[in-house]
């Protein structure tokens, strides 16, 4: 290390903000370099003579003024709080807790306004919406699809149009068309099994109607629900003599229905028609090779007691 | 001393002398300063952890919150401005405003560095100022003018244990603090003020860096003219 180096670090050494190993290098430099050790005795004097100056305290009588003129200040000092204290529970407790008054006022404005709220809404007073584009009605539907956005050149205002679906209630006999039409509906309703399942054990009590046994067959051929077709085979039955779309469906069912309880509810249902070729055909199909060994034994005995009558 | 009775008196000392700073003072100064001990290191952390409390508190408008953080650090904030305005006065001044200037900015303390550091860096700044604005001034750093105007010398109020024992010795330090205190007027404000943070108050240079807003290296150097001038100045004094 060279003399300059090591004489321009001194103040630092004596002062203690010397690293460990720049320490150790200069205080080997000193056992050896004897300009450096007078530089360094130089240092360690003045230090010595400006510690001599001590470091007074301040009287007891200056700091107890000076903190009595403090606390008065800051009787008549408005402290500036940051941004983030605007939205602080605790604070705001605090002003609630020192501020019965404010209290007391936020307490009635919402009691006030829950008032004059309410007396809109009984007296039908709701006024339309300052946009104009989503009335109170609609506001409550839930929002099917996005049909359309577009933008106003050179404005901020922006056009969008949508569906929405709302939800709404009606109540009528068995009678009423509009009833009627809406279980029909129902019959079809690929969302809830459940629904399906009520609509087709109301709409079986009315099985006359041509479109309510079209709905009952639909559901037979195609409703993903086993619960729903045995509703339908059950509407059905009554129908199984007279109408040879019934008769094909059941005996679709019986040949093909991936559930067995379908297709066990199907043999009873097509037992009126046993002696009719198609669905003799079919029970001789499932009498000699079916792999339910019950639905092969219901076969076998409708073929029998078929040709006990014969 | 033992580790735990160090951590005790300190925390002793915060409830009944508030005496100040806890931070980053060193233990002692000169080639072979000891490293801070366990017990030391641990009030430190527990100042801290006071005084993020306090500030909180502070922060949300406890007025007794803030009142005990000014009584924990007001003392070692008017023995720095006493000494760098060499004015009771001026002193008392400075502590008012740093203080008031402290409460109305304090929701904008962001925890960044310590409650000290944030304090002192605001009274090293008015100190600064009041420095550049009176560059002349008649009395040295050895003598205070009191509230009434008078002058008395600030050893004048240390007791010497040696004191009228050895009145030759005792005249030898006044001459040489009054030496001293014309080697600081010839300093520049910011390097007496590096000086007194670093020699009297004991500050790490680091600190010290971040108390004026600049980096350590510079306050070295800082460090280094201030020393270099002093002595000069008082080897053109013998």
């Amino acid at each position: 290390m060279k003399c300059e180096t090591v004489q321009e670090n001194l103040v630092l050494l004596i002062y203690g903000e010397l690293a460990d190993d720049a320490r150790f290098q200069i205080e080997n430099h000193l056992q050896d370099c004897s300009e450096c050790t007078r530089e360094w005795q130089a240092v360690r004097q003045f230090h010595a003579q400006a510690s001599s100056l001590p470091a007074l305290e301040p009287t007891p009588n200056l700091l107890a003024a000076s903190r009595l003129r403090l606390h008065e200040a800051l009787d008549t000092t408005e402290q500036s709080r940051g941004w983030r204290f605007i939205f602080d529970p605790i604070v705001w407790l605090r002003q609630m807790r020192f501020s019965p008054a404010l209290a007391a006022s936020i307490l009635i404005i919402g009691f006030t306004a829950g008032t004059l709220t309410m007396w809109d809404v009984m007296h039908g007073n709701l006024r339309p919406s300052p946009t104009g584009v989503i009335n109170p009605a609609s506001s409550q539907a839930s929002i099917a699809a996005i049909s359309g956005i577009s933008q106003e050149p050179g404005t901020n205002k922006v056009q969008i149009k949508y569906d929405t679906v709302q939800q709404q209630s009606t109540q009528g006999s068995l009678d009423d068309p509009k009833i009627q039409q809406l279980l029909l509906y129902a019959a079809r309703n690929q969302q809830n099994p459940g629904v399906r399942v009520e609509s087709m054990d109301l709409l079986t009590k009315r099985c006359g109607d041509p479109r309510v046994r079209e709905a009952l067959i639909y559901a037979l051929r195609y409703d993903k629900n086993p619960g729903v077709r045995l509703k339908a085979v059950d509407g059905l039955q009554s129908y199984v003599k007279n109408d040879v779309r019934v008769r094909d469906a059941g005996v679709e069912a019986l040949l093909y229905d991936a559930n067995q309880g379908v297709r066990i509810a199907a043999i009873h249902m097509l037992q009126p028609v046993k002696a009719d070729g198609s669905v003799r055909a079919a029970f001789r199909q499932l009498a000699s090779k079916d792999s339910n060994a019950f639905i092969r034994r219901e076969s076998q005995r409708m073929l029998a007691s078929e040709a006990n009558i014969d | 001393m033992p580790a735990e009775m160090v951590l005790h008196l300190r925390v002793g000392a915060r409830v009944h002398q508030h005496t100040g700073f806890a931070g980053e003072l060193e233990g002692e100064s000169g080639p072979l300063a000891t490293p801070p001990m366990r017990g030391q290191m641990v009030s430190q952390a527990l100042s801290r952890l006071d005084d993020s409390v306090l500030i909180r508190e502070a922060q949300r408008g406890n007025r007794a919150a803030f009142e005990e953080l000014v009584r924990q650090y007001d003392q070692a904030v008017l023995r720095l401005a006493l000494r760098l305005t060499a004015s009771e006065h001026d002193a008392q001044d400075i502590y008012q405003e740093a203080f008031l200037k402290a409460y109305r900015s304090l929701g904008n303390f962001r925890f960044e560095c310590s409650f000290y550091t944030w304090i002192y860096r605001i009274v090293t700044n008015l100190c600064l100022d009041h420095l550049r604005k009176k560059k002349v001034r008649k009395e040295d750093a050895g003598v205070v003018v009191n509230d009434e105007g008078s002058e008395y010398s600030l050893l004048d109020q240390v007791e010497d244990e040696r004191s009228g024992a050895n009145p030759e010795r005792d005249l030898m330090r006044r001459e040489l603090g009054k030496k001293i205190g014309l080697a600081l007027k010839r300093l520049t404000p910011r390097e007496r003020t590096v000086f007194e943070l670093k020699h009297y108050q004991g500050l790490k240079l680091r600190t010290i860096g971040e108390m004026l807003e600049t980096t350590e290296e510079t306050a070295k150097n800082t460090l280094f003219r201030a020393t270099q001038k002093l002595r000069g100045a008082l080897a053109e004094m013998r």
